[in-house]
């Protein structure tokens, strides 16, 4: 699948912000399954600076500073992107998931020490007994990393409710579990939280998604969002992305933009201002299937 | 012992210790050791009366020089004074080079461990660490990942915290990676100490201390991203709030750099600047004291004092070197202690020389079993904990507290270590009733110069009163001590003043001049004059009414309702009827002056005084510093008296005159015309023309003639009385005393003087010079002089003033104005830091 992406951000506020200093990760990193064709980030008013460098988890962030003041300011980023299905090796998804937990706790393979870096609690998650305990009925001794998987993603999407009213950026984890509700966001901590409580390393995936129009209905541009899922270890070096807000494996629909160990490390743009009064911050995010 | 030691012979011993611990002094034969034993003639030469009176002399000495840490504990963040006890620990130079051997060996471990986990993470993949210590630890910043300078050396200062055990092994108790505290403590314990230890310890020959700091100065100097500049240097404090706060502005002082907090600093197109009065001046290398974890608030989240966003890309563009390093703060964390033998083998192919306090790492199943077994033994604390954190002395524990304890080691057993216990060795400890013993804990510094690491001379000791295990902040335990290394021969004198032979470049200025201190001086200036009007004010009226039987109503009323105007009494006490009200009024006034919690009390503003003193040490003298210490101590001993009355008040508030007068006296003789003294004056100037233009105009001169002894009043509290009496004697007239007090240019307290001088001010704030029409605060200013200027002899005698109560109005007004637009354009340079961040998750 081809596609030409179209994330806006604008941010509005009441007085003039006189300085500030922003971080985006909006740039799609290139994944073996995933290549960039073309990016392009515009910014308006022309920062002062601006500056790429590659994070410590390999994800493309883009800086830029401010020292003129200003009271708006748009970011557009544009990417094309090919993405093609993400290889699912069989035989090893078929392992039982205490082989993988295994693996990771004893460090067997340098695949398995790598994984690791996603093993633990992280700025914006952390585990519980009660989650653990809802996430071992998916985990049966035995049960393949694959089905287990699978399913936990399946409970969580049926037994949570979608509600964008319900939290926001900063709700933690538990408030999500006991809510019962939320967002992309808050499912994927959550799932990576029971992961993790587990002993299986899972990281936190920021993206796109493509949006299927509904039949007979113009696709409806700028109405999508940007989204959130995760990916799951399977050991060898293999990583399984579902989707629990979807109850979905992902495919060519989920677009890569960057992963880390939870939101905090990939915001898709994050900044230090000074000044400004009240704002507004409106979100477009436009994909468009070209082929 | 409480007996003179001068009467004990020479083999008596001056204190005994437990025998299961080191004796620093004395042998297993009960003999001093070589080097105490000259230490210990020069002791029993003086009588015990002697160093008792050079103990408080020191304690003295510090609490005057505001030695001082913060603590927080019930009751709020407190600042305790430093203690120090003026017996050192002594050790000989030869055993100090063996330590300074096996620290540099250490050090260079470090950085190279440093270096390994925020580059390539070769010890995870070959390893020789476990994944957990880096993956599971929340002191494993990422972003530090690029900031550069990790081949070279990350930490170029590095504190060790040691304790001899009994076989008198040295053993390395805590690594301080980060931003080590101490040094600048040990140094005032030493200056402290030579200047009280009486004559008889000048022979001892003790190694100094500059060259140590002199060592300091040239690394950081070498550290400057671009070689061969003079690099401009600052020295990054998170503030007052700050435990060590003292030891910032001491250091900073000392080695001469600009200290400067968050809000000082901006990054501009990846480089860092200071604000100061005349723009932003650039800045080559910064000496980070805060926490590493709050250097940049874009990259690391959160605020704190010492924060600056895009501080790290700065750094990543090479434009500015932070040190130390951040991300030298991880391997203070007592996990690494479990690996350093292993990770020396492999990173220097020798064995690591000073061994650190056993430490088993409970994320390995053996260490955890045996941790288990010997669970009442140990010492436990968090793995990740930089400053060591809490630490559970598990057979202090309750059985509900050691269950608990068991449930976490269980559950995330990577995040814990267990550590032996070791007795620490014992010194003689001064107190009023005798030396007897104490434990010490050893605080050592290295800096890295040159590609050598260099161990200070000397150190900071703290000393606990039993065996038990000891917090290892610098602020624990019950005192301090200085440390002398004996040298072999004589030692040279050197000074950190006069560094270079050869003349420096003649200056006029001072560049760094940051706004926020232009900000605390003004509030400075205006809190002295505040508080040398209002004591005036509190003892004229005290005067009068602790003169029983002969109180006048009329300047009673007048001068309680000035003081109740300026927030300093009720306003009940100025309702009609105040003659019954006397005695409740003359009860009141005590608690009203020396209350805090009072509303505007004049104790508030003696307070103020000091914390903006405190803000600001590093700007004026240190015998302004003092003085104003000193005077504020003074007034606080008198109101923490149980009993106080209103002759208490009388002798405070004319103590408090004198004070304040022999402060003023400092700063308008010793500090140089610059912008720093401008802006105190220019506090000083408004404030007294604010305070002399409210208290004239709530003398209420439209009621008719004013009484003589309302005159009378009037001048003694804006004290003008010796020149009214050598000009017009005991005739009081309501012109001549507004005329003395408003009009007349010659003296120094009048409306007009003072006017003139905030105008002279006004005109010479840097950045105005080219300005072709007058600024807004030249006009405001000069609306009033001009108002008051433009009175006459006859408005002067008019018998409803109406014409001097507008000027006096005008007065009034326009020094607040004034005060606003200053702040404004000059002081405050920047608002509160916010963040944004965009929300993933609007998609279904």
């Amino acid at each position: 699948m081809k596609y030409r992406i179209t994330h806006r951000t604008n941010y509005n506020s009441h007085e003039s912000v006189s300085i500030g200093h922003n971080q985006a990760w909006l740039e799609l990193r290139s994944v073996n399954w995933q290549l960039v064709d073309s990016f392009n980030l515009s910014i308006d008013p022309e920062p002062s600076i601006r500056t790429r460098r590659i994070d410590s988890f390999r994800n493309p962030v883009h800086l830029f500073s401010f020292n003129e003041g200003y009271q708006q300011l748009t970011v557009t980023a544009t990417s094309v992107v090919t993405v093609s299905d993400i290889p699912q090796p069989d035989a090893q998804l078929r392992v039982p998931w205490e082989q993988v937990a295994g693996g990771v706790k004893n460090h067997a393979t340098a695949e398995d020490r790598d994984a690791a870096e996603f093993e633990f609690a992280s700025p914006r998650i952390f585990w519980s007994a009660d989650k653990r305990k809802y996430a071992i009925e998916s985990f049966q001794i035995g049960r393949s990393v694959r089905d287990a998987l699978l399913d936990l993603t399946r409970r969580i999407h049926t037994e949570f409710a979608y509600d964008s009213r319900a939290t926001t950026v900063n709700t933690p984890v538990d408030e999500v579990f006991r809510l019962r509700r939320g967002v992309c966001q808050d499912f994927a901590h959550l799932q990576i939280a029971m992961l993790r409580s587990l002993g299986i390393p899972a990281r936190y995936v920021s993206g796109y998604l493509r949006s299927v129009p509904t039949e007979g209905q113009p696709r409806l541009v700028g109405a999508d969002a940007t989204h959130a899922w995760l990916s799951a270890y399977c050991g060898n070096g293999v990583w399984l992305d579902v989707d629990p807000t979807n109850n979905t494996i992902c495919s060519t629909d989920h677009i890569t933009l960057a992963w880390g160990r939870d939101y905090s490390d990939v915001p898709p743009l994050t900044g230090v201002f000074i000044g400004g009064g009240q704002h507004r911050l409106i979100v477009n995010v436009d994909v468009l299937p070209l082929a | 012992m409480a007996t003179g030691l001068s009467s004990s012979t020479k083999t008596e011993r001056v204190f005994s210790c437990p025998s299961f611990v080191y004796d620093e002094v004395y042998g297993s034969d009960s003999l001093p050791r070589g080097h105490w034993a000259r230490f210990l003639t020069a002791l029993r030469s003086v009588p015990a009366g002697e160093f008792s009176r050079r103990n408080e002399q020191a304690d003295r000495m510090l609490r005057e020089n505001g030695v001082s840490y913060h603590s927080v504990g019930k009751g709020g963040d407190t600042a305790r004074p430093w203690r120090l006890d003026l017996l050192p620990m002594l050790i000989t130079a030869a055993d100090w080079a063996v330590i300074a051997a096996a620290l540099a060996q250490r050090a260079r471990l470090l950085n190279l461990v440093i270096a390994d986990i925020y580059g390539s993470r070769s010890l995870i993949d070959d390893g020789t660490l476990p994944p957990e210590v880096l993956y599971a630890n929340p002191e494993f910043l990422r972003p530090f990942c690029d900031i550069g300078r990790l081949d070279q050396h990350p930490m170029f200062m590095y504190g060790v915290e040691l304790a001899r055990s009994a076989e008198g092994q040295w053993w390395v108790m805590a690594d301080r990676s980060e931003a080590p505290a101490g040094p600048g403590f040990a140094l005032e314990n030493r200056i402290v100490s030579s200047r009280t230890m009486p004559a008889a310890f000048k022979q001892i020959p003790v190694q100094r201390l500059a060259p140590f700091f002199a060592r300091l100065q040239n690394a950081v100097r070498r550290r400057a991203p671009r070689p061969g500049d003079n690099p401009r240097i600052v020295l990054l404090s998170s503030g007052p709030g700050h435990p060590y706060y003292f030891e910032d502005v001491y250091l900073a002082r000392y080695l001469g750099y600009t200290m400067v907090e968050g809000g000082d600093l901006a990054v501009r197109n990846d480089a860092v600047f200071l604000k100061t009065l005349s723009g932003l001046v650039p800045v080559d290398i910064v000496l980070t004291r805060g926490a590493e974890s709050g250097l940049d608030p874009l990259e690391l989240g959160g605020y704190s004092g010492h924060g600056v966003p895009g501080m790290l890309n700065a750094m990543r563009s090479g434009n500015v070197t932070v040190t130390n390093t951040p991300g030298c703060g991880i391997v203070g964390a007592p996990v690494f202690m479990a690996f350093l033998p292993r990770l020396c083998q492999r990173l220097l192919g020798e064995p690591l020389k000073m061994p650190s306090i056993s430490t088993w790492w409970c994320g390995e199943a053996d260490s955890l079993a045996y941790v288990m077994d010997r669970l009442d033994h140990l010492v436990v604390k968090p793995a990740f904990q930089k400053s060591g954190g809490e630490e559970m002395v598990v057979s202090d524990l309750t059985s509900e507290q050691r269950e608990k304890l068991v449930s976490h080691l269980q559950a995330n057993p990577y995040s814990w270590v267990a550590q032996e216990k070791v007795a620490r060795s014992a010194v003689p400890v001064w107190s009023a009733s005798g030396i007897r013993c104490g434990h010490a804990a050893v605080r050592a510094f290295l800096v890295e110069d040159e590609d050598e690491w260099h161990l200070m001379p000397g150190g900071l000791i703290r000393v606990a009163a039993d065996t038990g295990p000891m917090q290892l902040s610098i602020a624990a335990g019950e005192g301090s001590k200085d440390l002398w290394v004996i040298a072999d021969g004589k030692v040279d004198p050197v000074t950190l003043l006069n560094p270079q032979d050869q003349p420096i470049e003649l200056r006029r200025t001072s560049a760094l001049f940051p706004s926020r201190v232009a900000d605390n001086l003004f509030w400075l200036g205006r809190s002295l004059d505040c508080c040398d009007f209002l004591a005036r004010l509190i003892r004229a009226l005290a005067e009068r009414l602790a003169d029983e039987g002969n109180v006048d109503m009329t300047e009673v009323r007048f001068l309680a309702r000035a003081l109740s105007e300026f927030g300093q009494l009720e306003p009940g006490f100025v309702v009609d009827g105040l003659e019954s009200q006397l005695p409740s009024l003359t009860e009141a006034l005590p608690d009203a002056v020396y209350d805090a919690g009072e509303f505007g009390g004049l104790a508030r503003v003696v307070n103020e005084l000091t914390r903006l003193a405190s803000l600001v040490r590093d700007w004026i003298s240190p015998d302004t510093w003092h003085r104003i210490n000193v005077t504020a101590e003074k007034f606080r001993t008198s109101s923490e008296k149980e009993w106080r009355d209103i002759t208490d008040v009388v002798s405070s508030a004319n103590s408090l005159v004198g004070d304040i007068a022999s402060v003023s006296g400092l700063v308008f003789d010793g500090m140089n015309r610059g912008p720093s003294w401008r802006f105190l004056e220019l506090g000083r100037c408004i404030e007294r023309a604010s305070s002399t233009a409210r208290l004239l105009l709530s003398a209420e001169w439209k009621r008719g003639s004013s009484s003589p002894i309302l005159l009378k009043t009037i001048i003694e509290v804006l004290d003008v009385r010796m020149t009214y009496r050598f000009r017009y004697r005991e005739n009081f007239h309501r012109n001549a005393v507004l005329d003395l007090t408003i009009t007349d240019e010659t003296n120094p307290r009048s409306l007009a003087f003072q006017l003139d001088r905030v105008v002279s001010h006004v005109d010479r704030l840097p950045g105005f010079e080219a300005r072709p029409l007058r600024s807004d605060e030249m006009r405001i200013v000069m609306q009033a002089a001009h108002a008051v200027r433009m009175l006459t002899s006859e408005d002067l005698a008019a018998s409803h003033p109406k014409a001097v109560t507008t000027a006096l109005k005008t007065v009034e007004d326009s020094m607040t104005h004034l005060s606003d637009v200053l702040t404004r354009k000059y002081l405050v340079h920047s608002g509160v830091p916010r963040q944004f961040t965009e929300f993933s998750g609007g998609a279904p």
